[in-house]
Formats: C-alpha cells, structure tokens, sequence
C-alpha cells in the first residue's frame, strides 16, 4: 500500500490525498494500491498549478512509512518534534501523532 | 550603518517587481516548477518539509531595531509568530505562503531589506565578524567592504547561475570570528592588505582554504574576486552538484595553479571599470561612524555592587559581554540558547523587545552572530544592569555566552526537506543535561555544533564536539566529532567511532566531558586545548565506553 | 496546449527586439562547405581549419569551450554561437563577456535553452541575438531591457555602475 502526497503550490502546505481529494491531515490520507497510486501520482504530477513534488510513501504491514522515511514522514505527518515555538500540526488536527510504531 | 539611497531603493522596487512577476507567471502555469526553483531560490524561497521558508539576508549580519520591528511584524503577520535566526547571520521563516511573498517583500524594502541571493547559485550573503566595530583587536572595520561587494554581487550578470552557492567571509581583527577559512572564499584584513584564501568549506569534503593573495588592496578587491569568480564559473565542476563547489576545482588544479589562472585572468581584466573608485569606498565607509557615544557617568562601585547583589547578572556580565575599544562600553551577546528551547528561534515578542533595549540602550543596533545569537555591539556599562534586567523579562538572559550549552544547531529534519537526521531535539537534550550554569561555568568555553546531514549547515567540522546526524535504516544516528575549531587556529574535527543513537549522545558527551575535567591542567586549559594536547583518541574513547 | 511558456517554438530576437530570420547553417563536423552558405562551424573544427579558410563564420561555442583560443582568427568571425544545454548552466555568460573584452564586434547569439528569465543577464554580458523560448520574444526582450534602472556593476552593455553615476551627481 502507498499514500500520495505533495506540497500546495500557493502555500507549500503538505498534503495528503484522501477519498475526499486533498486534505491537510495525514490522518485522512488514503491507503492506495500500487497501481492506483501510480495513476494518481503521474495525474498530478502534471498538475503543477495545483500541487508540487507529489510523491508515494511505501507503507510497511505495520501501516507506517517504511525505512529512511520513517523519521522524515513523521516529522511531516505531525509537525516539528521541538515544543514552543514550534507549531503542533497533531494538535491542530486534534489528533494523535500518526506513524509512531517503528 | 549603510543607508539606501535612491539607486539602492530603485533596485530593490525593480528586483521585487520581477519576482512578483515571476510569482504570477508560476500560479499562472507559464513557469513549470523545475524553471521557477532556481529563480525563487535566488529570492531565498524554499520549499520545505511543511510549508515554503523565506530567508531574509541580513547584509553582514548588522540590523537595526527598526528593521527587527518589521521582522517581528512579518512573524506575526505571515508567518507563526517567530523567526529563526541562521549561521549564515540571516533569518529564516518556516510557513510563508508564495502568495505572500511579493507583499512581504514589498514590507521588506520598506526598511531597506530584500531575500536577495540567499540561496541558489550564486554569491550569497558575505559574513562577517559579529563584533565588527566595537572589538578592541580590529584593524579594519569590514563592513564597509562587506557593503562594497554586496553591491557588486547584487545581480551580478556573469555570477547568477554558478555551478554552486558561493559564500565570502571577511574579517579584519586579528582574532579570526568570522570563520574565513571555511569560506569559498575568506578574507582577513591585514594593514599591508587583504589576505585572500579560497577553496575553503565544510559540507561533504571538508576543507581549509588556500591562502592564494597577499597585500591585496581595497581599491581592487571587486576586479580580483571578478577574476576568482570567473575561473569558477569556467571551470568549476558541472556534472556532480556535489563536486561543484570552488574548492573541488582548486584541489583538481592545485591551489598554485588556480592562483596562476585567476592572476592572468586578472591581468586581462579591465580593473578600472570594474573597481569601484576612491570616492565609492569613502562614501560607503562615511556609514559606518561610531556612533555617538553615550558619556554616561560610569559609576564603577555601583557597577560592581549590582553584580554582588545578583549574582545571575554577574554570571551574565561574564559570559555575555565582550570587551569594548571603549572602556565605559561592552558588546552584549544576548543569548538565543535558554536550556531546553529550539537554539536561534526567537518569538515575535522577543524580537520587539531586543529592538526595543537596542533602541534605548544599544544605539539602535544589533548583529546577528553566526552562532545564532544576537549581538549588541555597542552598550555603555552604566546602563548594563538595566538592559539586563529588561532582557531577563523576556527570556533572554540566558548566562552562556560561548559555553557547553550555547549550541550551533541547523534546523535538521523537523523543517529541512535536505536533513537525514533531526538536530534540535538532540541540541535540546544535550542543553538539559548541561542545564546547571555552575557546571558549564566550570567546563568554560567548549562550541558543540550539530548538523542533520552532510551538507554541514551546522558547522559539524568545526566544533570542538561536532555532531553529524546521519540515517540507518530509518533510525537517526549521530555520528560525533572531535577536535575542530572555526577561529585564526581553523582545524576540522575527526569522526570518532561509530554512530550513536541520539539517546546516548547526551551521556556520551557527558563523559567526555567529564575526562576533560579530570585531565586538564587548569582552569585556564580549556577543552580544545586539551584535546590538542592529549590527542583526540583520548577523549574518543570516554565518547563510546560506557562510564 | 500547455501554458508552459519554453514550450512554445524558439524565435530569434535581436537586441533592439526585431525577428530576424536565422539565414545560417549548422555544419556537421564531416559535411563540407558548399553554396549554401554562410556556415556556423563546430569549435574544434574551427580551431582546425579556421586558419586555411576564407571568408566569413559563425562559430559555436559549447559550455567548457575556451572562446580564447578562436582569437587568432577573429577576423574571420562574424557570428558566435554560445550554447545553453540547461538553462542553469552560467558558463555561456562568461564566454560572451571574454568576447566583448577581447574587443570582438560581431554578433553573439544564445541558443539551447533560452528563456526569458536570462534575457537581461545575457543582455548585460555582451549578447546581441537570443532564440528564445517564448510566446512574445519581442515583449521578452522589452522587459529584459526595462526591468532595472539600477546596474551595480560595469558589464560589457553600455549601462554605467551605479558607483558611477553616484560620483557623477556629486561632481
């Protein structure tokens, strides 16, 4: 299983592609099967007004990002890990952090 | 400090008004994003792991309260209400939206700002010593200089699509704060001239540069980094960004060589219509004055009571204060390092108030250091205890000026789309575990610089304990490093053993630390003495043996 | 069709912002002159034969090419070619300006990946023709030519530094 995901062009924000189209919550991002994901992923690919660097994340049995991308999809799923100044984008999403198990 | 005047302004309006364009024409679908990446990078537009990041190119690191008002306003306005202060002596925002850029930019140029040549392939911001000015063992104040090739390398024709960044250093103290020798290229004002040293850098082949010039005059600085640059631009490695960088080139030629091409490059140049004349420098330096030193009635008993009667403040006066060329005046660091916080973040609240004591205390200016502190260059001690105090209000009185837990960390993997590795966590536990000032006091001067990938922004090279964040297999692992240093005795550090998971950095250093202590053969010894004296195999071992 | 303005079919512009027919041809490195002319020749085969030729050439100029080795025969070109592969790739900038150093009068022509983001830096560094990628080549140049009053450093273009004028209005 893969999630699609990519940046908005007008305010860089990280996007996760759900069954309702794009959301900005990890959380609602859609388990994709290999074949679908591609088509999703060179569909937006050219759809560089809307969305830019869309790229697939290789999920593991345990429903995580699999290997070197584990930190970095965390990271991106959940917000800075920093505290204070930092903004909680879990937190926003009232929610719990996402691709904890490693 | 340098006032635009029309011309300044009028390039900066015309500058902005192409990148709105360029804005546009991207939303519109007539930029694709592989042509538009290079032209927003060069208006310091990134697109990282969150959000797009703005970086705003504080020439040489001088700012005044007016300009830190406006950057406190850009954080709460467009941004999430902080900034975050760079080795590179600029600010970074984290969640710009490019809509917005062309707005911010416009609230920029209001007080003589712009993003300009803060990324991409091109000469980037020139660096230079913090405590230029104000510091007692200066010779040469290299802002004026530092002004002089901002304006040179502002839209440069030839220099725009480099094979790589390309970043100047300059200093003219005979202490060495501006770390010139890991610079594509440093210079180091001496009284018969410029000592020119290229090639330099840290990232993935670290190196110290060549000194290739001597006595090199002011009057022909411009023409001969002209011919430097073009050597570079001609020559320099195309096909492996990794290998693009000037001092590949000038290890493949030799530094001799370079220097033999770059003098006949020189030699064919036009000079006078590229040196800036006489009149130009004189002008350009007519800015850089002191200022109008306060003779406040310095009461030295009061002074010295203050400090007996708070002993915080006294800490603070001796870590945080350097000496000044004026005996009735100090420079301040104001610490962005409180234990346990992101190290050169600052809130917009606290921006106002630096502002605000700079204003009232400081002459109106400040500095950024490139170890992501803010400096105020020029504070009468008569007014010391009061600045403190305002500082102390706001968090920003942190005693640790060039300690164990005054810590240079890149963003790292929680905001670089680059990093393999998050450094700030890592900066936060190692502060926490160092969080008692008796004992950091006791372990004096010690720099830890942490960077979260190869590309070293965190100056890893060139700590006395560098720390290189690395991936396995999607654990971060830190790989540590010993014995580097950045001033006029440049050294880089070595890599000691294997990687260690980030839990076991803090202890790890702990005991190095603490052999360190037991070894050195005084107070006045400090740790990067030591290793140099004992070797760094003595102290590598405490690093990966469990106490 | 795509929005995308280097997708449009390369035009070539002069610096006054005229269209201008090509009128040259690129010679492979074995075909021979014949009446077609006139011929835009390859740099080594220029390095090589220039000095046994009659004539006039257009030369071209590939990224890493040292244009100072075609100054023997400068006599003998009219037009140079310097290529763009990538648009990234900033060598061509200081080719044309060694040219205008040099004292070379003929023109200077940007091909490969044009775009009229580089029009003004290659404006500055002595270019005088460009094919570029664009659906207004014309307009293309006249922003180039009109997006900066200001130039901070002398170039081979006839703009001054603005340490120049600085010194002038106070003299």
């Amino acid at each position: 299983m893969k999630l699609l995901t990519a940046n908005r062009l007008t305010d860089g924000l990280t996007l996760w592609f759900s069954a309702a189209g794009w959301s900005e919550d990890a959380a609602q991002a859609a388990r994709l099967d290999d074949d679908a994901a591609e088509a999703l992923l060179t569909e937006w690919k050219a759809r560089e007004t809307e969305v830019v660097g869309a790229y697939l994340i290789p999920l593991s049995a345990a429903d995580a990002p699999v290997q070197r991308e584990h930190v970095r999809e965390f990271v991106r799923a959940n917000g800075p890990t920093i505290g204070q100044t930092a903004d909680e984008i879990a937190r926003l999403h009232g929610r719990a952090d996402i691709f904890q198990e490693y | 400090m340098y006032v635009y005047d029309s011309f300044d302004h009028a390039f900066v309006r015309d500058r902005n008004a192409e990148f709105a364009d360029q804005v546009a024409r991207r939303l519109s679908g007539e930029l694709s994003e592989d042509q538009f990446k290079p032209l927003r990078l060069m208006n310091g537009l990134y697109l990282q792991l969150h959000a797009y990041m703005l970086r705003i190119a504080v020439p040489y690191g001088v700012l005044s309260s007016k300009q830190v008002r406006k950057l406190a306003h850009i954080a709460r306005t467009y941004d999430r209400d902080f900034g975050h202060f760079t080795t590179r002596q600029n600010l970074q925002f984290n969640w710009i939206k490019l809509a917005d850029t062309p707005k911010i930019l416009e609230e920029l140029a209001e007080v003589e700002m712009h993003a300009l040549q803060t990324s991409g392939n091109c000469i980037r911001n020139t660096t230079t010593d913090q405590f230029a000015g104000a510091a007692r063992d200066e010779h040469e104040d290299p802002r004026p200089w530092a002004e002089l090739i901002r304006q040179w390398s502002s839209n440069h024709p030839e220099f725009t699509f480099l094979p790589r960044k390309f970043k100047i250093a300059i200093t003219g103290a005979d202490r060495d704060r501006a770390a010139v020798r890991v610079h594509d290229i440093g210079l180091h004002a001496k009284p018969e001239g410029f000592d020119l040293y290229v090639g330099g850098g840290l990232g993935r082949t670290p190196s110290l540069g060549h000194r290739i010039k001597t006595g090199l005059k002011g009057e022909q600085l411009l023409s001969y980094l002209e011919a430097c640059l073009r050597v570079y631009n001609r020559y320099g490695r195309r096909d492996n960004s990794y290998k693009a960088r000037i001092k590949i080139l000038v290890a493949a030629l030799g530094p001799d060589e370079y220097a033999r091409q770059v003098e006949e490059e020189w030699e064919s140049l036009d000079k006078a219509a590229i040196d800036a004349p006489a009149a130009e420098i004189v002008r350009i330096r007519s800015f850089f004055p002191d200022p109008d030193f306060k003779d406040a009635k310095f009461d030295r008993v009061a002074y010295e009571r203050a400090q007996t009667a708070d002993k915080a403040f006294a800490r603070w006066v001796k870590n945080n204060t350097l000496a000044h060329k004026r005996d009735d005046h100090v420079s301040v660091t104001i610490s962005l390092k409180p234990v346990g916080l992101p190290p050169g973040d600052a809130s917009s609240a606290q921006m106002d108030v630096m502002a605000d004591v700079a204003e009232q205390y400081a002459y109106s200016e400040l500095r950024v250091s490139h170890e992501q502190n803010v400096i105020l260059p020029h504070v009468p001690k008569a007014d010391l205890y009061a600045l403190y105090t305002r500082l102390d209000a706001a968090n920003l009185s942190t005693a640790n000026g060039g300690k164990i837990t005054d810590m240079i960390a890149c963003p790292g993997l929680d905001y670089c789309s680059l990093a393999n590795a998050r450094s700030i966590p890592l900066a936060q536990d190692i502060s926490q575990r160092f969080a008692d000032a008796n004992l950091t006091d006791k372990i004096g001067d010690l720099q830890i610089k942490i960077s979260g990938c190869i590309n070293a922004c965190g100056h890893h090279h060139v700590g006395h304990i560098g720390i290189l964040g690395v991936d396995k297999q999607g654990i971060e692992f830190y790989q540590i490093l010993l014995g580097g240093r950045a001033d006029e005795n440049a050294a880089l550090g070595v890599i000691t053993g294997k990687g260690l998971p980030a839990e076991a950095v803090p202890a790890a250093i702990e005991r190095v630390v603490q052999l360190y202590l037991q070894l050195r053969t005084s107070d006045s010894e400090r740790f990067i003495d030591a290793v140099e004296r004992l070797g760094r195999n003595t102290f590598a071992e405490a690093l990966h043996e469990p106490a | 069709m795509s929005l995308l303005n280097s997708s449009h079919t390369p035009q070539l512009v002069t610096t006054d912002g005229e269209i201008i027919p090509d009128g040259w041809t690129l010679l492979a490195d074995e075909e021979t002159t014949g009446v077609d002319g006139p011929y835009v020749l390859g740099f080594d085969r220029a390095l090589k034969e220039l000095d046994g030729l009659n004539g006039h050439y257009g030369i071209r100029v590939n990224p890493g090419d040292d244009v100072r080795l075609l100054l023997p025969f400068i006599e003998k070109i009219t037009l140079i070619e310097v290529s763009f592969p990538g648009y990234r790739d900033g060598r061509g900038y200081s080719t044309a300006r060694i040219l205008r150093e040099e004292g070379y009068t003929g023109a200077i022509r940007a091909v490969g990946d044009v775009l009229r983001d580089q029009l003004f830096l290659m404006l500055r560094c002595g270019f005088s023709e460009f094919l570029v990628k664009d659906k207004d080549p014309v307009q293309a140049i006249a922003a180039a030519k009109s997006r900066f009053s200001v130039f901070y450093q002398g170039a081979a273009d006839t703009n001054r530094p603005v340490w120049a004028l600085r010194h002038t209005v106070e003299s």
